[in-house]
């Protein structure tokens, strides 16, 4: 029965990838009147493995790692605090509760050091527009009075937050649906290329004939691209995430470090969802996301350094989630030269920007003039 | 006449104690004393001591070296861990896989009841689905994976029942560095459980042939010059060869030469309305508080399942004084469609065959109705008691026990990328081994039930093939008559055990008891209702019904709920079972503190 199960022959719009970005996509276009399949491989796409952290602040780490690339990053900065604003619209047109929490993030810092280097990036954060603002010790515990004696201070973002991503995935898919998407999951995109009206895709289960492609694939984008003779830079990057057991609320915060590889947040069910961009690997032929015992240990750990409390919490699961990496940059609207070809990739922080790179990539294809200019974050930069 | 006597003497004073113990609530009055001010550290107690234990402010004696299960169970408190549904839940496994029994102790929370030892007058809560957090902590300085202490003996064996226990001693007895890391208190593992210190009736335990055996097994590994460390959780392997284990003062890094995997089976979980009440377990875990501690699981108990285990189970509590209602066996009666089976028994087989016999005699000197071709179809709480249901009759009893076969924990071999493929006739992945029981993974050997049921005996006879195997492995002479032998009796035990199988086949159950508001998944409370509605929406892969349902993804990692997915999904979408029918293995194998993993201890 599921060897059987074939792809739509021909579709207006074909959406790789059912992530985030792909569902909402489709979800909108699908409300417009369009008819749409999504086509899914299904192995490792952001749907799978999201842990749901709502970013807007800069991460000092990759400003420290990378110095050259701070001006990208401001570039991008002002996508952040819309992207939360558009988690917020799409979840009050959701029929159930997505776990969404807009509580606001702390950066934390451990030396004098790291809080100068807070307040010079909260300063220059201020004039770029983000609500931000320093805490000392003194400040921070009354917001939240559970770090260890090391911290003594912490940047704060109020406008920083959390989803549950598996109810937010769900919720978003429901609406698809009933919107009228097609929604082919298991399935692998094996062959692209531009026909005389637009598009012919080979897939797993069965051709299809398209008129209009929107590649959501993330990290697969690249493979994808190639088979137009596009280049797009896209890189998978598995990260480690780890999940306890449920505790008593503690955690009201997403909690990051000013210079340690360390995420946490407490979802509304008390489990707490630890992570920090430590790396995971793709083993073997199936690409099958696998977590490495340096990172289970050294996440942990900071984890129970930087919050003490936690360190009782049993480990109930760890997961090798998939973020894609661009150049600091989403990929996103048209592409010159390829009539009803586009791409729909946010770049780094990949689930806070999904909704409304789906946003932007659905005006553009509408025909109507997206909310923020995305001339600049085309595939065209990758292909002059 | 005098083994009689002792075990009807030690019967009559388990149910004594029993009794006196469900009239305790006018114990001996204790001061609650703060766990940091506790004096029992220092105090120094022998095993068997009575001590008082202040469970929910209630008074509650036990005694030093009594499993916490078995304390609580015999004070007549069966419900334990609240669930997010508000639900309460008891001791299930009896094994630490199912994390249903969990409580806090001196202020730690989410303890097995069923895996830890009572040391002191310990304060015992019951705990939330949230569980609580010390209101003060300090952490450790941050470390990485290099800071932990690594060990590289030339083999490590995981797993400390029959077939670890025989490859250990093979292997060091040929001369090489062998460590045995095994969960339990004491190793033995299910078959060879040996009792606690605090057995309530020694005597009568000591005359187990059982527990004989697998003392002098134990004493074989000491003597051989195996290291053994109990109460070692080998939470995560990975691979080429790494095995991460805590000792609760250390956490650990196994980089062996060869490695022996030999984790065993959990018993197989069947969702009938009723079998997440306190009070429903497996058989195995009533076997378990009957030999390690000597406790009943109640007084009236109903046996349900399918295999052997039941029928002895049954006996072993009746002996103890249980008045046991029934012995339900899904298995139709044995009859001569099925004499075949019995054909197949070898000659040394016989001798276990006719324990058999015996047993089904001695059922029925005792008056215990042995119902074929029949299963629990529901349970109910009734005022103080359970009743259940096996379709019209219906039971009142105070424990339902559950014995519907067994499922091999090949979480670690899973991980470690050895190939497995699914078996039909028994259900279940099999572990692809070699004749010396290598498996896909050069140097990682596996042994016993964690790569496809055959028993404890087959367990030591490969497990002795796999120690020499690996002496062979790291150039020490091997005893090959000592091997054969080994080779000879494992074809043997094989041969029984189909013909075991043959005998006692029954239809496998999986969700076909359950109904709509059943739940399946035990740790997050998914129904079947909820689990047939992802199913009819869309044709969704078991990892896409785990997200939308969290089936699988609580404390016991999916190990009940899985299986029953794994065959509803065939069934309804024609998938084959095969090693990606089930959930990818995850790290940990088994929950494990943050602070137990990051604890570097004091340097070897």
């Amino acid at each position: 029965m599921i060897g059987e199960r074939r792809v739509p022959a021909e579709i207006g719009t074909v959406i790789v990838g059912g992530g985030i970005v792909g569902m909402c996509l489709a979800w909108f276009l699908a409300e417009e009147g369009h008819d749409v399949a999504v086509v899914d491989d299904g192995r490792h796409a952001g749907t799978i493995a999201n842990a749901g952290g709502l970013h807007v602040q800069l991460q000092s780490r990759f400003m420290r790692l990378y110095p050259e690339m701070v001006p990208e990053f401001e570039r991008t900065l002002p996508f952040y605090p819309r992207a939360v604003r558009h988690w917020q619209a799409l979840a009050s047109r959701l029929d159930e509760d997505i776990g969404l929490a807009v509580t606001g993030g702390l950066m934390v810092a451990e030396s004098r050091e790291q809080y100068e280097f807070l307040e010079k990036k909260c300063r220059r954060e201020q004039q770029l527009g983000l609500e931000v603002e320093m805490l000392d010790r003194a400040a921070l515990d009354r917001i939240a009075p559970y770090f260890a004696d090391s911290i003594v201070g912490a940047e704060l973002c109020a406008t920083e937050g959390k989803v549950n991503p598996l109810l937010a995935n769900q919720a978003i898919r429901r609406k698809a649906l009933a919107a009228g998407v097609a929604h082919c999951t298991e399935t692998r995109v094996t062959g692209l290329a531009q026909t005389s009206g637009g598009f012919a895709v080979e897939t797993t289960r069965g051709p299809m004939r398209t008129g209009r492609i929107v590649i959501a694939a993330g990290a697969g984008a690249a493979e994808l691209a190639a088979h137009l003779g596009l280049k797009v830079p896209a890189r998978a990057e598995p990260l480690h995430m780890n999940i306890t057991e449920a505790t008593e609320p503690l955690i009201h915060h997403m909690v990051q470090h000013a210079d340690r590889q360390i995420t946490m947040k407490q979802l509304a069910a008390g489990m707490v969802v630890i992570g920090g961009g430590w790396p995971a690997t793709l083993a073997g032929a199936a690409e099958h996301p696998t977590v490495e015992l340096d990172s289970l240990i050294g996440s942990l750990s900071l984890a129970q350094h930087v919050i003490p409390r936690i360190g009782s919490l049993r480990l109930i699961r760890t997961w090798a989630g998939v973020n894609t990496s661009v150049d600091g940059r989403p990929v996103v609207g048209p592409v010159s030269g390829i009539s009803g070809l586009f791409f729909a990739i946010p770049g780094d922080a990949g689930y806070t920007l999904g909704p409304l790179t789906a946003r932007l990539v659905a005006h553009s294809i509408l025909g109507r003039t997206p909310e923020m200019a995305i001339g600049e974050h085309t595939a065209d930069r990758f292909n002059s | 006449m005098l083994t009689l006597v002792r075990i009807v003497d030690g019967a009559a004073r388990a149910i004594r104690l029993i009794h006196h113990r469900l009239g305790t609530s006018a114990g001996r009055p204790m001061s609650i004393q703060h766990p940091q001010t506790c004096s029992h550290i220092e105090h120094s107690y022998k095993s068997g001591d009575p001590v008082t234990l202040d469970v929910e402010g209630q008074p509650v004696t036990a005694r030093i070296g009594d499993t916490l299960a078995a304390a609580l169970m015999s004070a007549g408190i069966a419900g334990l861990r609240e669930t997010a549904g508000g639900e309460r839940r008891g001791v299930f496994c009896g094994m630490g896989v199912c994390n249903e029994c969990l409580v806090s102790v001196d202020g730690r929370q989410s303890q097995r009841a069923c895996m830890i030892k009572v040391s002191g007058p310990h304060t015992v809560r019951r705990q939330a689905f949230q569980v609580l957090l010390p209101a003060q902590a300090s952490g450790a300085a941050p470390i990485l994976a290099s800071d932990l202490a690594v060990r590289t003996p030339d083999l490590l064996v995981i797993g400390g029942g029959a077939g670890g226990l025989a490859a250990a001693t093979v292997a060091a007895g040929a001369g090489l560095d062998v460590v045995l890391v095994d969960e339990r208190a004491m190793p033995g593992g299910q078959f060879f459980k040996q009792p606690g210190a605090a057995h309530r009736f020694a005597d009568a335990i000591a005359i187990d042939r059982q527990v004989a055996e697998g003392r002098a097994r134990i004493e074989r590994a000491r003597r051989a010059g195996v290291e053994i460390l109990s109460g070692a959780d080998a939470w995560g392997a990975f691979a080429p060869m790494t095995v991460g284990v805590t000792t609760g003062a250390q956490s650990l890094l196994f980089r062996p030469s060869r490695l022996v995997v030999a984790t065993g089976a959990y018993e197989r979980g069947v969702p009938v309305p009723g079998w997440t009440l306190p009070g429903v377990m497996t058989t195995g875990a009533a076997q378990t508080l009957l030999k390690t501690d000597g406790v009943l699981p109640g007084r009236r108990v109903l046996v349900s399942g399918n295999g052997p285990l039941n029928l002895q189970v049954a006996l072993e509590l009746a002996r103890a004084g249980a008045d046991v209602a029934a012995v339900a066996e899904l298995a139709p009666r044995p009859g001569i469609a099925r004499a075949g089976a019995l054909l197949g028994l070898t000659a040394s087989a016989l001798d276990v065959a006719w324990q058999g016999a015996d047993m089904l005699l001695e059922l029925y000197r005792r008056r215990i109705p042995v119902l074929y071709g029949q299963g629990l179809t529901r349970i109910e709480q009734a005022d103080g008691s359970l009743v259940a249901s096996l379709g019209e009759r219906r039971f009142e009893i105070d424990a339902v026990l559950m014995g519907y076969g067994f499922l091999p924990s090949n979480e670690l071999l899973r991980a470690l990328g050895c190939r497995h493929d699914f078996d039909a006739a028994r259900g279940h992945l099999v572990t692809w081994r070699t004749d010396d029981c290598e498996t896909s993974v050069s140097g990682i050997h596996a042994v016993g039930d964690c790569c496809g049921l055959g028993g404890a005996r087959a367990a030591a006879d490969e497990g002795v093939i796999a120690g020499w195997a690996v002496a062979r492995a790291l150039g020490r002479p091997v005893d090959h008559k000592n091997l054969s032998a080994a080779r000879a009796r494992l074809v043997r035990h094989r041969r029984f055990q189909t013909a075991l199988w043959q005998l006692f086949a029954a239809p496998r159950l999986h969700a076909e008891r359950a109904e709509p508001d059943t739940i399946v998944c035990r740790c997050e409370e998914v129904t079947l209702g909820a689990v047939e509605a992802a199913l009819s929406d869309g044709l969704p892969s078991i990892g896409e019904v785990k997200r939308r349902t969290r089936l699988g993804m609580g404390r016991c990692q999916g190990r009940y709920c899985a299986p029953v997915l794994a065959a509803l999904l065939a069934e309804r979408q024609g998938r084959p079972i095969d090693a990606l029918a089930f959930f990818a293995p995850r790290v940990p194998a088994r929950p494990v503190s943050i602070s137990d993993l990051v604890r570097t201890g004091a340097p070897r």
